[in-house]
């Protein structure tokens, strides 16, 4: 018997139903409004340059005397964590009590060129975790890295242990040379002087380049069969051009800050080796004595789980917990399981150490 | 031909009919010479005049853009796999079908080098717009110079004499760099190729485990969705090697130099015509960046100063006050009446006393 027994009816049933929602497609497509994100309302608390802190107001005030601050990746915008209404993981921590404040490090142009890791971490960074110690009066915070803003936070809770309570890692890198990560694996004998000198800032066109071709069939061309399905649904329409829209809305990258997260992080793997400096300071993972909370994907194409997990065994805290969510890098802040479980998660690890 | 086989293609061309007269209802033509019993018109060309109806410039057209040219290699792969179909009656081969495959992603009228070549075409597909000047520009310098290289190549090395010397010397440079970058781009192109190839073998090998009763495939969705596993596992395999990662390096690198020396010939240029150049305004831009590091330290360091001095100031006016406080007493015992009428010179101690931080 061979594999594939397709009987003519249906084949066309698939084909004709193609058409018809191609069809539908053509009129849903021409009503669609602008796409918009961010939904939960915020005002600008401090501005450092192109760097914005925010912070959130939920329905009601916060329950807790500590804020939470939201350090997200130079790549990409800060907005998948408030994506639209449903799928808000700011709006489930406001509602469970959090103080949620978030750091938009803004769109680097031609004079960001020389901005540094230690101009993000010592000096952006730092002066807002200040601004909120001052407002707060308190003494530390509560800190939640994501991604590449997960490795900025664990440098940071290093290099200054005492301004920091409790440290929440989502989906970051600390092993950035484990056999999966084919990021790394494509730059480790890239000659990034050379990339960062000839392009100046990285543009972010070529950024979304690269991260589609690790997966190239299945984002450029499954997805958008996918799409088809959809296209006489406005609301599934609109989620999926508000998530197109963030996918590709993104910063180009100051110049010095990519070359040197590429050649100590990327190429060096000093972050979990030991030895990496951000500007005068040093970074050793053991100094890192707030109690830590590291939640990685298990379907993270970006960042495999194995980078995660090597957290465990290098970090200083005594209190060290992990959350291995069954989805991917993106999902775990918009899929409706990730609403379920991610926020209720942090709040009550966070509410036994406050 | 059995007659199930002349009832299956009977069937087809019906059914064939129906996919194109459901587009002429939404005013999409078939293309021109197609005829009732014409079953092998391409389902494609109806996508093609899908997006015509949105115009350009709307502002979902490059949506438009991508799912046409999406649900055409779809389409064909489904027609393909149809043709196929013809007289089979679920017996074809893993092998057969995998031809059907292969078949259906070469769109007639498609660049011919990506024959055979999904993962190719994908990539082509996928360039941003503001790859494209570039990768034209060499696509169109590996065309010239393609035939001439051993002339081309032996041209660069020549010595270089007289008043341009040094303009001959930075033009056989950027040439190098050129066909380095040529070379090193054919040698990705042909890692590409060879995962498209592996592709298809793993998509063989998969339909194989399908020939057992019970888990045929029976859509095309679902012999699409195959594919495309096939193809991510055989492309993650190939990109995780490490002779891929020496090539995309060189690549990316080769490229990188191209970029640089024609960024250093533009500069030439410039500089001539009085216009300043990217290497001046880097060197702006760096001192900006090292002025705006210097001024924040600057402000942190004084309003630290200035939080120094304020506290000691303040821990200064707080032991005067207590000395006061204390001394006030001992100076001039007063009746009990005068506590609660203090004399003038009292009260502005009192009113610090009750300030006291």
């Amino acid at each position: 018997m061979g594999p594939i027994r397709i009987e003519p009816q249906k084949a066309l049933d698939e084909a004709l139903k193609l058409q018809q929602k191609l069809s539908a497609g053509a009129q849903t497509l021409r009503s669609l409004d602008p796409v918009t994100f961010g939904v939960t309302p915020k005002e600008a608390v401090y501005k450092d340059d192109k760097v914005t802190l925010y912070r959130f107001r939920g329905e009601r005030p916060a329950t807790t005397k500590t804020p939470l601050l939201i350090c997200y990746a130079l790549v990409n915008t800060p907005y998948m964590v408030d994506l639209q209404d449903d799928r808000s993981m700011v709006k489930n921590l406001l509602a469970l009590g959090q103080d949620v404040y978030l750091i938009d490090w803004g769109y680097p142009d031609g004079s960001d060129k020389y901005l540094n890791l230690d101009d993000y971490i010592n000096g952006y960074l730092r002066r807002c975790v200040e601004f909120l110690r001052k407002s707060h009066s308190v003494d530390a915070i509560n800190l939640l890295g994501i991604c590449q803003g997960g490795a900025f936070s664990l440098c940071f809770s290093a290099i200054y242990p005492e301004k920091i309570k409790n440290l929440v890692t989502m989906v970051t890198p600390v092993d950035f040379h484990t056999p999966d990560n084919m990021l790394s694996h494509w730059v480790r004998e890239l000659d990034v002087d050379l990339f960062v000198d000839t392009l100046g800032n990285i543009p972010a066109d070529l950024m979304n380049y690269c991260y589609l071709t690790l997966k190239p069939m299945r984002l450029n061309q499954q997805k958008y069969i996918g799409l088809v399905d959809i296209l006489d649904n406005k609301t599934e329409l609109e989620n999926f051009l508000r998530m197109e829209k963030w996918i590709f809305d993104s910063p180009d990258q100051a110049g010095e800050a990519f070359r040197q997260f590429i050649k100590d992080f990327y190429q060096g793997n000093k972050l979990l080796k030991g030895g990496l400096q951000i500007g005068d300071k040093s970074v050793d993972l053991k100094n890192v004595r707030a109690p830590v909370l590291n939640i990685f994907a298990e379907q993270d194409h970006l960042v495999p789980p194995a980078a995660s997990r090597a957290l465990k065994d290098v970090v200083g805290s005594s209190d060290y917990s992990q959350i291995a969510f069954k989805g991917g890098h993106i999902g775990i802040y918009v899929s409706s399981r990730a609403q379920r479980e991610v926020p209720p998660a942090i709040h009550d690890w966070l509410a036994k150490r406050s | 031909m059995s007659n199930s086989a002349q009832d299956w293609i009977n069937q087809w061309q019906a059914l064939s009919q129906r996919y194109w007269d459901g587009w002429k209802t939404q005013g999409v033509m078939p293309p021109a010479g197609f005829g009732k019993a014409d079953a092998n018109a391409p389902w494609q060309a109806g996508l093609d005049q899908w997006a015509q109806l949105f115009g350009k410039g709307n502002s979902q057209s490059d949506l438009v853009d991508r799912v046409t040219a999406n649900a055409k290699s779809y389409v064909a792969l489904m027609q393909s796999m149809l043709n196929t179909s013809v007289g089979q009656d679920g017996g074809g081969s893993a092998a057969a079908w995998t031809e059907a495959v292969r078949n259906g992603f070469n769109i007639p009228g498609m660049d011919a080098s990506l024959w055979n070549n999904p993962l190719g075409t994908n990539f082509r597909d996928m360039a941003g717009q503001g790859a494209k000047g570039f990768e034209q520009m060499m696509a169109e310098f590996g065309r010239g110079a393609g035939p001439f290289k051993q002339e081309m190549l032996a041209g660069l090395g020549m010595p270089a004499f007289g008043l341009a010397r040094e303009h001959q010397e930075r033009w056989q440079q950027l040439g190098s760099a050129m066909v380095e970058y040529q070379e090193q781009t054919n040698r990705y192109n042909t890692l590409i190729l060879k995962s498209s190839q592996q592709g298809f073998e793993r998509f063989q090998s998969k339909l194989a485990e399908r020939e057992e009763p019970g888990r045929q495939l029976d859509s095309v969705r679902a012999v699409y969705d195959l594919w495309i596993d096939a193809a991510e596992e055989a492309y993650a395999e190939i990109a995780l090697s490490d002779e891929f990662r020496t090539v995309y390096a060189a690549m990316v690198n080769a490229q990188m130099r191209v970029r640089s020396l024609m960024q250093t010939e533009v500069e030439q240029q410039t500089r001539q015509l009085g216009m300043p150049t990217r290497t001046e305004l880097k060197g702006v831009e760096k001192s900006v960046q090292e002025l705006r590091r210097h001024l924040k330290a600057s402000r942190e360091a004084s309003a630290a100063d200035m939080a120094g001095e304020i506290a000691a100031l303040r821990a200064e006016v707080d032991a005067l006050k207590q000395q006061v406080a204390q001394s006030a007493p001992a100076a001039a015992p007063r009746p009990a009446a005068a506590a609660v009428n203090p004399p003038e010179a009292a009260k502005p101690a009192a009113a610090a006393k009750k300030t006291k931080r």
